[in-house]
């Protein structure tokens, strides 16, 4: 579903340019959960903005369920986020004024749908084991509460893929075993996940990791076969 | 729905500072009440003098005796004006429908018993009251036999026979005019105050001819009101109403008018310089606080869109296009203004009451200023939120989001 070539991203800063992407191409496809690592700096979350239509690429192409994503307006990249992707991030990013389900009714306001907001969120909210926290403000939710809201609102819409940015890196171990749970079904329901991690836990729970390197995908293969590659 | 939806988090987001918020009203509030006080009042007191001009007459011109006369001077009245001058103007100027000569006195003793009112004291033709547009509530009006024949008939005003006759009925009791007894022969119907201040309902009406020979002793007229027959044509027939009499009082070119011939547009252009200058200068005023109202907001929202950047690059990321982001913010900005607006009208109708209360004079509202007073709240809002929320539909998401 996701087939991106010759990738390369450029940053303008000052005089200088930064490569930050050289030459990317990667094929991922339905129900794949896929972790992407490498160290700090290498251009992991440039790449994951490009997929989730956030950033556009400097050049190469982004074929989406058939469709030519890098030739696409800003309007349509917004309808596309809206409707095929579901973002986690690092830092939770929840609007402070607002509780958990009107957090998680985001995504509805933007789309077409016009079901029961409140309805949908509650019950995606449930979904994610906080039923009892539907009226709380984010600054009365714990690090591991405030990032399950947030992977309900990711959900809400029910998009096809979920692109995860470090999201166990805010959180003690206990939290982010519990988010790792709901990724766990999340990829048992026929989703696809892309997550970059520094976590090898998460990273243990994908069928596939990516390694980064200067720019280049360094290294490309099953989970099983790395950790056997690990294991010798 | 999409947009009701939008509206609301706008309005979540107006709601969640308060302080801020009425900061960024302020100044919508101060120049939406001044302009609601301001166009009230001037509208207010235009529509009242129009009305006294309407009443006046505006097919109708007073020929007054004396040049100009300068309010507050005390000028002594020239004898030239004459009975003969209404009849030739009616006999040789075209387009004269009615000539009514009167002479007046103000603040004149009228007794009855021991009661005494100070009255106006007009000695006038039975067609004054045509030409007046008032007529007899009670009683009868003067007739012609009651000018051949110098009769002491009196018809007077409603505070005349308030301050005399309480529950009494007058008509046919005796007064005294001076030391003359007249009969009452009827009751004006009420006129109120005129522009000038005077009180109509304190008028007595006599024949003229009783007035020149008993009561005045003089022959000369303080004023005639001529009634025109085509009033577009006014101009010609007041210039020639105007030659006529300067012939007939034996006038020299060079030497000025021994009379002042006032016209209805005279008293309207005048009441209308004095209001268009007055509301001129407040207007500026409002516009003042109006731009003001709109740099405060502008400045405030672009505050609020770079402290809001993580917000602005969530909603995007979850899929507000631009325009989204632009609605949300201008929306906030119009409606923050549009509140202003709305407290600053009812500032402004309060403000309005209390100066009509402190000046004893009606003052309403008025829907139209109020309307014009919101719809610049609102263009002030649109004006000032434009520019911050093209800023914050323009950021990087990605940017927003780090
Ligand atoms: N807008 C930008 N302008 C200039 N340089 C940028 C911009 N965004 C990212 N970079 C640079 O691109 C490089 C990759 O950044 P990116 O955030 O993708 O790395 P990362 O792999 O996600 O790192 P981390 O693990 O710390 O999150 C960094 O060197 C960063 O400084
Ligand atoms: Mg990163």
């Amino acid at each position: 579903m996701i087939e991106v070539r010759n990738l390369e991203k450029v940053f303008q800063k000052d005089q200088s340019e930064v490569r930050v992407l050289e030459d990317i191409s990667l094929t991922i496809g339905e129900g794949e959960f896929v972790s992407i690592m490498a160290p700090s700096g290498m251009g992991k979350s440039t790449f994951l903005n490009i997929l989730g239509c956030l950033d556009k690429p400097s050049s190469g192409t982004y074929i989406l369920d058939n469709v030519p994503v890098h030739e696409m307006n800003d309007d349509e990249l917004s309808h596309i986020r809206n409707k095929k992707f579901g973002f986690v991030f690092q830092s939770f990013h929840l609007l402070p004024r607002m509780t958990a389900w009107e957090n998680v009714t985001l995504p509805l306001i933007y789309s077409e749908a016009d079901a029961n907001m409140k309805a949908k969120a509650v019950q995606v909210l449930e979904a994610v084991g906080l039923g009892d926290r539907v009226d709380h403000l984010p600054r009365e939710l714990s690090g591991g509460q405030q990032q399950r809201v947030a992977i309900a609102r990711a959900l809400v819409n029910d998009p096809r893929i979920i692109l995860a940015d470090e999201p166990t890196g805010n959180l003690d171990s206990k939290s982010g075993q519990e988010i790792m749970g709901i990724f766990k079904k999340l990829h048992g329901e026929g989703r696809t996940l892309i997550v970059v991690t520094h976590d090898r836990e998460v990273a243990l729970l994908s069928d596939r990791i990516i390694e980064m390197k200067d720019g280049r995908i360094s290294s490309d293969r099953p989970t099983a076969q790395a950790l056997t590659e690990v294991a010798l | 729905m999409r947009a009701a939806r939008m509206a609301r988090q706008a309005l979540s987001a107006v709601s969640e500072n308060k302080t801020r918020t009425l900061l960024m009203m302020l100044g919508v509030i101060i120049g939406v009440a001044t302009l609601t006080i301001i166009a009230s009042s001037v509208l207010g007191a235009r529509g009242m003098v129009m009305e006294k001009v309407e009443k006046f007459g505006l097919d109708q011109i007073m020929i007054m005796a004396g040049a100009g006369r300068k309010p507050g001077v005390p000028q002594p009245i020239p004898t030239t004006l004459r009975v003969e001058d209404g009849q030739a103007i009616e006999s040789e100027v075209p387009n004269i429908k009615d000539v009514s000569p009167q002479i007046n006195r103000r603040d004149y003793l009228v007794k009855y018993g021991a009661k005494s009112s100070y009255g106006v004291l007009v000695a006038a033709n039975p067609n004054w009251s045509a030409v007046w547009n008032t007529a007899a509530e009670s009683g009868r009006f003067l007739s012609e036999e009651d000018r051949t024949r110098l009769a002491r008939v009196a018809v007077i005003g409603k505070t005349v026979v308030r301050d005399l006759f309480e529950d009494e009925d007058p008509i046919g009791k005796q007064v005294l005019l001076g030391n003359n007894p007249f009969e009452v022969i009827g009751v004006l119907e009420p006129r109120g105050t005129s522009a000038t201040g005077v009180d109509m309902d304190s008028r007595v009406i006599i024949p003229l001819s009783t007035g020149q020979k008993r009561v005045f002793n003089q022959e000369y007229l303080a004023m005639i009101k001529v009634a025109l027959q085509d009033p577009s044509r006014m101009d010609q027939t007041v210039a020639d109403v105007r030659a006529l009499l300067r012939e007939r009082h034996n006038l020299p070119q060079g030497l000025e008018d021994d009379f002042t011939i006032v016209t209805p547009t005279q008293v309207m252009s005048l009441a209308s310089k004095v209001s268009t200058t007055f509301s001129l200068f407040l207007v500026l005023v409002s516009a003042i606080s109006l731009i003001v109202g709109a740099v405060v907001i502008a400045n405030i929202m672009f505050i609020a869109v770079n402290e809001r950047k993580g917000e602005i690059g969530i909603r995007r990321a979850v899929g507000a296009t631009k325009n989204d982001i632009l609605s949300q913010f201008l929306f906030e900005a119009v409606t923050i203004a549009l509140l202003g607006g709305v407290i600053g009208a009812a500032l402004g109708i309060v403000g309005l009451k209390g100066l009509a209360f402190l000046m004893k004079a009606p003052m309403a509202a008025m829907w139209q200023p109020i309307a014009l007073a919101l719809l610049s709240a609102a263009l002030v809002g649109l004006a000032a939120g434009i520019q911050p929320a093209r800023a914050a539909a323009n950021l990087n998401p990605i940017e927003a989001l780090r």
